[in-house]
């Protein structure tokens, strides 16, 4: 697998407050990635910074291909403010608002790449629906297929499946199973461990400001998740 | 009915006072809607007194020679420009610290409202100026409006209501979803300052014709009144414009009929409109919750 994003020396927080500290790492094409780590450890600084949300306060990252991949991303889902009047289609359009230049209205083609992606997620029955009118896990999957819509080749999720339950796990699990191919890199904050090792080929534990690699089966071993330390 | 006759008989005295504020009452409630669904509804209060603020400035400037002598036409020219610098400034500078997250964002917009609303008074009572409808006209007494000024806020107006829907998808996104804006590649600063511009301008335009009180009450109720029952943010926005334009016309019709001021008239009438409505929602949500 050729490299799709490094990570050079990344420094990343908030202000002045360093997160991460120099970290080195490379996201492989057609790789998926768990990223775990303790609540406050900086797994969520380094999605966003991946994803270009959060800009490094040193270091760099560099996309290895000619452009920039499509980047489609998962938010939790408590950080979207339900008092906006969206439709589940209306949501799931808003991925494609990178492919549509400002001043040309969504069109029918849109719409139906919307569609598309809802019926990926099986969430097509839910489109005319009001996002704020729907369980935890049906918004999941309304906000994976957003993601998806844009066809992205790097698809970060933030806690995808947290506070959703067991059927809605399940489903996501087999999701994103399906959905890592060569053409679509994952990379997935979760504190779900059966989840990461059954989506996941290399962890990384984010931990003191550093980030740990390796592979699923080193990474999560029972040797070293004992010898995690507690919260 | 005949108050309503004679208000669009064509040599009516007030009769571009009416166009103003029928102009108000459907373009205020489309930016409104902005400050609504992004909760600044503090904002709503606080950028109109800051917008006379900046006119009764501009004027301040103008009464002591800083500026050259102007046409009446200039000077209202003048005040635009105040009333416009003053909003989108503040604007930016409580979007930057409302960006760094420091503070209470509410304390930095009351503390703005609280000192433009006393220098508003200040600068006006102590300029020649505030004797000839200034502070009439701020305190949202709509009095007659120059052909010229009816065109120009017109045209202005439109070009707003233009910008706002060509980008309303960019306006829409940054609003909701401002990471997934950051993702697809969307510079979110220009979107955000655009947006706060196309705010600014059109509170500036609304003060200087209708004062602050008045400006806030079309920007907040409409919006208001239109989320008891929109399903969609289409919706939304279409309907807080009706009610706005239709609200202008209405308080417009009720002031004339009974000698009453216009701006304050409107207001009292949206807050019926809106007791109406939040009844008719309560009532209706009951009568589903028992069939």
């Amino acid at each position: 697998m050729k490299p799709l994003i490094t990570l050079e020396n990344l420094t990343v927080g908030y202000g002045r407050k360093a997160v991460l500290e120099g970290v080195k790492a490379k996201i492989l094409e057609g790789d998926a990635i768990g990223l775990l780590g303790a609540n406050g450890s900086g797994k969520t600084t380094l999605l966003k910074s991946i994803a270009g949300i959060l800009p490094p306060s040193e270091g760099k990252i560099r996309f290895e291909g000619t452009k920039r991949p499509v980047i489609g991303y998962v938010p939790q889902r408590e950080s979207l403010d339900q008092s906006f009047l969206l439709s589940n289609l209306e949501v799931v359009e808003m991925g494609l608002c990178g492919r549509v230049p400002p001043g040309r209205f969504l069109g029918r083609a849109e719409r139906t790449a919307a569609m598309q992606a809802l019926e990926r997620t099986g969430a097509a029955d839910l489109a005319h629906k009001r996002f704020a009118e729907i369980s935890g896990g049906q918004k999941q999957r309304v906000l994976i297929a957003r993601a998806l819509a844009a066809d992205p080749d790097l698809l970060l999720l933030d806690e995808p499946t947290a506070g959703v339950d067991a059927p809605a796990v399940k489903a996501i699990t087999e999701l994103l199973q399906l959905w890592n191919t060569p053409g679509m890199t994952i990379v997935m904050v979760n504190h779900d461990l059966p989840v990461v090792r059954a989506v996941a080929r290399t962890v990384w534990w984010v931990r003191e400001g550093t980030v740990e690699q390796g592979t699923a089966a080193e990474m999560l071993s029972r040797e070293r998740i004992e010898h995690l330390p507690v919260e | 009915m005949e108050a309503l006759r004679e208000i669009f008989d064509p040599q009516f005295l007030l009769r571009n006072s009416v166009y103003i504020s029928l102009l108000l009452g459907f373009v205020c409630p489309l930016v409104g809607v902005y400050l609504v669904i992004r909760r600044l509804i503090f904002m709503g209060v606080a950028l109109p007194q800051v917008s006379s603020c900046g006119i009764a400035f501009a004027f301040t400037l103008h009464a002591r020679g800083l500026i050259p002598h102007l046409e009446e036409n200039s000077e209202h020219g003048l005040a635009l420009v105040g009333a416009t610098v003053f909003t989108i400034g503040t604007l930016l500078v409580l979007a930057f610290f409302e960006r760094q997250q420091r503070g209470m964002a509410e304390g930095r917009i009351g503390t703005a409202y609280a000192l433009a609303g006393a220098w508003s008074i200040l600068l006006l009572l102590t300029n020649p100026y505030g004797e000839h409808g200034l502070l009439e006209r701020l305190q949202g007494k709509i009095i007659s409006v120059a052909d010229l000024d009816l065109f120009l806020t017109a045209l202005l107006f439109f070009l707003l209501v233009v910008c706002l829907s060509l980008f309303k998808k960019e306006f829409l996104l940054v609003s909701y979803d401002r990471e997934m804006a950051l993702t697809l590649g969307k510079n979110v600063t220009f979107w955000d300052g655009l947006l706060f511009a196309i705010i600014g301008l059109t509170i500036s335009l609304a003060v200087f014709s209708v004062g602050p009180s008045v400006t806030f009450g079309f920007l907040i109720l409409p919006p208001l009144i239109a989320r008891l029952f929109a399903r969609t943010m289409k919706q939304l926005s279409m309907a807080a414009s009706v009610i706005g334009g239709f609200s202008a016309l209405g308080g417009f019709w009720i002031a004339y009929s009974y000698d009453l001021p216009v701006g304050p008239t409107d207001i009292a009438l949206l807050g019926a409109i809106y007791a109406v409505a939040f009844g008719i929602r309560k009532a209706s949500s009951l009568l589903s919750q028992s069939a």
